[in-house]
């Protein structure tokens, strides 16, 4: 009964032709998104997270392009479909939540106009109607007075109900598939917490979603399965369970000791060094070895390839299977 | 305009919904009613609304306001004497055939405004309209929106605009539309300018993340060009349209004291041409004339400035 993939990305390739040269943001990543999961995409700023989104509704910026690959969503391959049947698909069936709540909302027409257009642009609904849809979305995202609230402009609203409206917005077509790019990184604590609440309950909605982060407390509380992403590529793939648990790739693992533990013990959070390295002329082999504390020589000659070490469990790292064994003598 | 008809619609349900006896509701309060609160406290942007408000009022009541019909060659035929000098008669004097100067001038206010506001109309339809898809839409169409925009740019345009005017001049038929030629003389060698503001601004609201949210949206191109983004350089255009107004009424004015304007129309650029041959005797003539367009113009030249000091984001407190 193996669940079925609502998105599936194959060797999908996006490079940026810039001046310095091309920079290879996304470098032949395959993953897929079942139906109703939400997938965790994590790893550092820069490793291709925010790329990896933009090439699935291929609203790539210049100078980028995808150059390679396939990306099925319901069995068709996006990258050969034309503009106009894309415009159709952005908003409707897969929609898209941006970084920053601040600036995603355009500041000069009120809420209700700009949760109308989507509603319109995509629903064959008169005017009212998109209205009282609209006010149905912010019970939804639990905003308090929507009748009074969708008529305010962006200024007058606080990060937290932007960043509500904006997923609101997201909402507004029943889309299949929600793309959430960071959606709490500039909020507060606080209205993280809450922002968090919303998107787990939506996921009851049965809406499959990619949630891009490196905030691996976020993944944590929302995700059902993790991609570990680094440099362009993927490390490692599983449940969260066993990524917390059972992390096999280095990089994982240095990205869970990073994290401090306010519950455990005072233990100070491990810094992994050197930076994300220029994705103009990465490193050979695995790209993570030039920073890997578990680095062999061969590390630097062979591209890994993602292997399923263990039932759902798929990892991209040469020495996968001593760490797994290594893993499992310290449980015992 | 489109927005009007959305705007109508939305304060119809709006009234509907409020409807409910809820005392907390709050209005949303638009950048514009910002901005207009900002403007009213301008008092040199006051003074440009009341100069412009006043000159259109002559404009749109010149019949009424005007002493003696139109070139009513007054003085030559009630006293046979030309170029009187002010008086309680003539309050601006007369001109080199007996006209009452102040008469003429607000005749002349109407003709003014027409060229100012047409040529301006054409200049910012055809600035906005390539600002506007070279700026969004980049690449090779930028490219070659911009080169034509440069080469507009690098011609003298007083001197084109006096070899063009001459010669649709000679084709236009005469009497009808000669003013009309001037507008859209004027109008189609002044765009280029503009045309590169705007494209400027058009580069800096692109790269917001609501036009990413747009586009992520399902928004078509045109959609995002004019409805997201037009609305958004706005504050830009309209401080451009007026200070276009501003230079399309000198430029008018220099082009008629040159002669080459319109001789059948009556504007202040004209009374100025004529007045020349006679400056020493008939001051009159010609400095009542070229004090309506020096207010006129600093009264848009006012509006504008206060308007860009409104409408700025960067410049709010």
């Amino acid at each position: 009964m193996a669940p079925r993939e609502i998105l599936k990305i194959e060797n999908l390739t996006t490079y940026f032709y810039t001046w310095a040269g091309v920079v290879k943001a996304v470098d032949g990543i395959s993953l897929d998104v079942r139906e109703g999961e939400t997938l965790g995409l994590v790893g550092e700023s820069g490793s291709g997270k925010s790329v990896t989104a933009l090439s699935i509704l291929r609203i790539v910026p210049m100078p980028g392009r995808i150059i390679g690959g396939k990306i099925i969503y319901k069995g068709e391959n996006l990258l050969e479909k034309t503009e106009d049947e894309m415009q159709q698909i952005r908003g409707k069936e897969i929609a898209y939540i941006s970084q920053d709540p601040a600036t995603s909302l355009n500041p000069v027409f009120s809420i209700a106009d700009q949760l109308t257009e989507v509603i319109r642009r995509h629903q064959n609904v008169t005017k009212e109607e998109a209205l009282k849809k609209a006010i149905e979305l912010f019970r939804l995202v639990e905003i308090a007075d929507p009748e009074i609230k969708i008529w305010n402009y962006p200024h007058q609203l606080s990060g937290g109900m932007k960043q509500r409206i904006a997923i609101a917005r997201a909402l507004s077509c029943q889309p299949n598939l929600l793309l959430a790019d960071e959606p709490t990184t500039n909020l507060d604590v606080t209205i993280q917490a809450q922002i968090l609440e919303l998107m787990k309950n939506l996921k009851k909605l049965g809406m499959s979603m990619i949630l891009i982060t490196h905030d691996m407390g976020v993944v944590a509380g929302v995700a059902d399965r993790i991609n570990v992403m680094y440099a362009g590529r993927v490390c490692e793939v599983a449940s969260t369970k066993t990524i917390f648990r059972n992390p096999v790739h280095p990089y994982s693992r240095a990205l869970l000791e990073a994290v401090s533990h306010v519950t455990v013990k005072r233990v100070q959070p491990k810094i992994i060094p050197g930076a994300i390295p220029n994705l103009i002329s990465p490193p050979s082999g695995c790209r993570f070895h030039p920073r890997c504390d578990f680095a062999a020589a061969e590390c630097a000659a062979v591209v890994p390839q993602l292997v399923e070490i263990e039932p759902e469990h798929y990892v991209a790292c040469i020495r996968a299977k001593e760490f797994m064994e290594n893993v499992k003598e310290v449980k015992l | 305009m489109k927005a009007g008809r959305k705007i109508g619609t939305a304060d119809v349900m709006k009234e509907k919904l409020l409807e409910t006896p809820d005392k907390r509701r709050t209005d949303g309060v638009s950048q514009w009613s910002i901005a207009w609160r900002r403007f009213k406290k301008n008092k040199a942007a006051l003074a440009g609304l009341i100069i412009v408000g006043a000159i259109i009022f002559i404009a749109l009541f010149s019949p009424i306001i005007a002493r003696y019909p139109l070139n009513y060659l007054a003085s030559f035929k009630e006293e046979n004497k030309i170029r009187v000098p002010p008086s309680s008669k003539y309050w601006f004097g007369t001109d080199y055939i007996g006209r009452d100067v102040f008469s003429q001038i607000v005749y002349g206010a109407g003709n003014v405004l027409y060229v100012g506001f047409g040529a301006a109309a054409i200049a910012m339809i055809l600035s906005i309209t390539i600002g506007i898809t070279s700026g969004y839409l980049g690449g090779l169409v930028d490219n070659i929106l911009m080169r034509v925009t440069e080469i507009f740019l690098v011609i003298p345009f007083l001197l084109i605009l006096l070899v063009f005017l001459r010669v649709a001049m000679t084709i236009a038929p005469s009497g009808v539309g000669g003013l009309t030629t001037v507008t859209l003389m004027i109008g189609l060698f002044s765009w280029a300018p503009n045309a590169r503001i705007i494209r400027g601004e058009v580069l800096r609201v692109k790269q917001n993340e609501y036009i990413e949210a747009a586009v992520a949206l399902g928004a078509s191109k045109w959609r995002i060009m004019f409805r997201h983004v037009l609305p958004n350089v706005l504050h830009v255009i309209i401080v451009l349209t007026t200070l276009q107004i501003a230079t399309a009424i000198l430029v008018e004015a220099g082009v008629s004291f040159l002669g080459f304007g319109d001789p059948n129309s009556v504007t202040w650029g004209q009374q100025l041409q004529m007045a020349s041959e006679a400056v020493k005797e008939a001051w009159w003539e010609g400095i009542f004339p070229g004090l309506f367009i020096t207010l006129l113009v600093l009264g848009f030249n006012l509006l504008g400035n206060g308007l860009r000091d409104a409408l700025d984001p960067r410049l709010r407190e």
